[in-house]
């Protein structure tokens, strides 16, 4: 009987660094398990990586040989199965490469049945748990922890979002009210002084003359000149010849 | 006597002052108007797409309004000179005319910028952008139009969403429907460009490495430019009527004092 797997304390796990997919709807991204499986896995071993539902994890079993690894179709049956096949080399302490391992980002290979494993996209947003299987040519050598639940994201419909505004904006509210204001004081304006040309112009037609505009136009009457009172000691023989001054008389001739 | 003819010759000079600031403004007000229907940021197909594009109804009203008013102000100024009755009261009615239309292209275009919101244009994007099942001719335009004003944007701006692409992760939209999420959890055209228009590095892209993707939204380059274009037709508007208002008051007062 085969021994079992060493179980290595590592737990796989979703990178903490800012990576803005390291979750979508259909795949996730785990931290490379650099310098984990150290003296666990030689050159010629692979290491595959186990997906698997959560609720499901338990009850998984390591596959005793290549042959039997559970490919990516069987995930909806089964609840689990393995891919990203990489050599140990991979891993080493000295490697350098992408930052996370991408689970779910290959879209060719679903669906063709080919024996190569694939790292299709997730059916469904999970939770998913995961861990490292090392399998060499006698069967599975080391395994590190499962991970903790890995739940994808779910998108929602695009009709929930309220395009309508909650208020309107001050400037809206100000323009309006100011420029209402304005118009129906030049709109009071204007009726008034039209209506009032109207009105002065209807008195006007009533009164007969229209060449004056707004002044009324008094009459001044003349009253004829008075006799004046004849000074005293005058004598106006022909009237109206003014006033003759009184003559001494003429000494009487002699007889 | 000698008083008075001063006052109404100081009021004469006041309203042909006035009135020939009313015509500069009118040029000004058409050339501005002229200015945001040219549409100079190519963002015309994503108001049309809302149905919703009255701040152009108002710029539109604004063309017309700056020339009235200039044309007016030349009749308003003949009128003054000339101490002509029938002249200012036409010049009052046509004037008052264009006051009421330029109220209502103030009123319409501040009053309809409000209307567009973050959450208009992102439900529009994901409704619209990359749409291969639409309706009719009218429904394909609009989808084109929104779909070349998005690509657009994010290329010419770095920018990717309205609030950032997190949004075509939030949301489903048309273009999940056409472009599976593991290949594009958002277009490509929010990832970081070479010379050549293609990707950098298109999984360091997918997966949201800082660098390799546009990490802005691009709703400032959507409201910067429709801010200008509402606040400048509708502020400047509100300026233009002010002092219109003031010299329509100075006219009638002159008019009223003028004698057969």
């Amino acid at each position: 009987l085969p021994a079992p797997p060493a179980l290595l304390p590592y737990v796989p796990r979703v990178p903490p660094t800012a990576l803005l997919g390291k979750l979508t709807a259909t795949t996730f991204a785990l931290e490379r398990p650099c310098c984990v499986f150290g003296r666990h896995a030689n050159a010629s071993d692979a290491i595959w990586l186990v997906v698997a539902f959560a609720n499901a994890s338990a009850a998984f079993r390591n596959p005793p040989s290549r042959a039997d690894v559970p490919r990516y179709e069987r995930l909806p049956t089964d609840g689990s199965y393995m891919t990203l096949e990489t050599a140990a080399a991979a891993y080493a302490c000295s490697a350098t490469s992408s930052p996370a391992l991408r689970v779910g980002g290959d879209t060719v290979c679903r669906g063709q049945g080919c024996r190569d494993p694939c790292n299709g996209p997730l059916p469904s947003p999970g939770p998913y748990r995961v861990k490292f299987l090392v399998m060499g040519c006698h069967g599975p050598k080391a395994e590190t922890r499962w991970s903790d639940p890995i739940l994808l994201r779910r998108a929602a419909s695009p009709s929930t979002i309220d395009p309508v505004p909650a208020h309107h904006s001050s400037h809206a509210v100000v323009i309006a009210s100011v420029l209402a204001g304005l118009g129906a004081v030049l709109a009071a304006a204007v009726l008034g002084v039209v209506g009032t040309e109207v009105w002065g112009s209807l008195c006007r037609q009533d009164s007969g003359s229209s060449a004056f505009a707004r002044r009324s136009y008094r009459t001044h009457h003349i009253p004829p000149a008075l006799p004046q009172p004849v000074p005293p000691g005058c004598r106006c023989s022909p009237p109206g010849l003014g006033c003759v001054p009184p003559r001494p008389p003429a000494p009487c001739p002699a007889q | 006597m000698a008083k008075s003819d001063d006052g109404i010759r100081i009021l004469q000079g006041l309203l042909v002052f006035g009135n020939v600031i009313i015509g500069m403004c009118g040029i000004a007000l058409t050339a501005e108007c002229i200015f945001f229907v040219s549409d100079p940021h190519g963002l015309y197909p994503l108001l049309e797409a809302t149905e919703n594009d009255d701040i152009y109804a108002a710029a539109w009203i604004g063309i017309f309004v700056g020339f009235a008013l200039f044309a007016l102000s030349i009749l308003g100024i003949i009128g003054v000179i000339k101490a002509n009755r029938t002249l200012l009261l036409v010049y009052l009615i046509l004037m008052l005319i264009t006051f009421a239309f330029e109220m209502a292209s103030c009123i319409t275009a501040a009053t309809h910028r409000d209307f567009l919101t973050p959450n208009l244009f992102l439900k529009q994007m994901l409704e619209r952008y990359k749409k291969s099942e639409t309706d009719n001719n009218n429904d394909k335009w609009m989808t084109e139009g929104v779909t070349k004003t998005w690509d657009k944007l994010m290329l010419q701006n770095h920018c990717c969403g309205v609030r950032g692409p997190s949004d075509w992760q939030e949301y489903t939209s048309a273009f999940r429907l056409t472009y599976n999420d593991a290949d594009f959890p958002w277009p490509h055209n929010c990832c970081v460009m070479d010379a050549r228009g293609s990707p950098v590095n298109l999984d360091a892209c997918k997966l949201g490495v800082p660098g390799y993707y546009n990490s802005n939204g691009c709703y400032d380059a959507i409201s910067g430019p429709m801010n200008t274009h509402a606040w400048g037709v509708a502020w400047f508007g509100f300026a233009i009527l002010c002092w219109t208002f003031c010299v329509l008051l100075g006219t009638m007062f002159y008019w009223s004092r003028i004698e057969y």
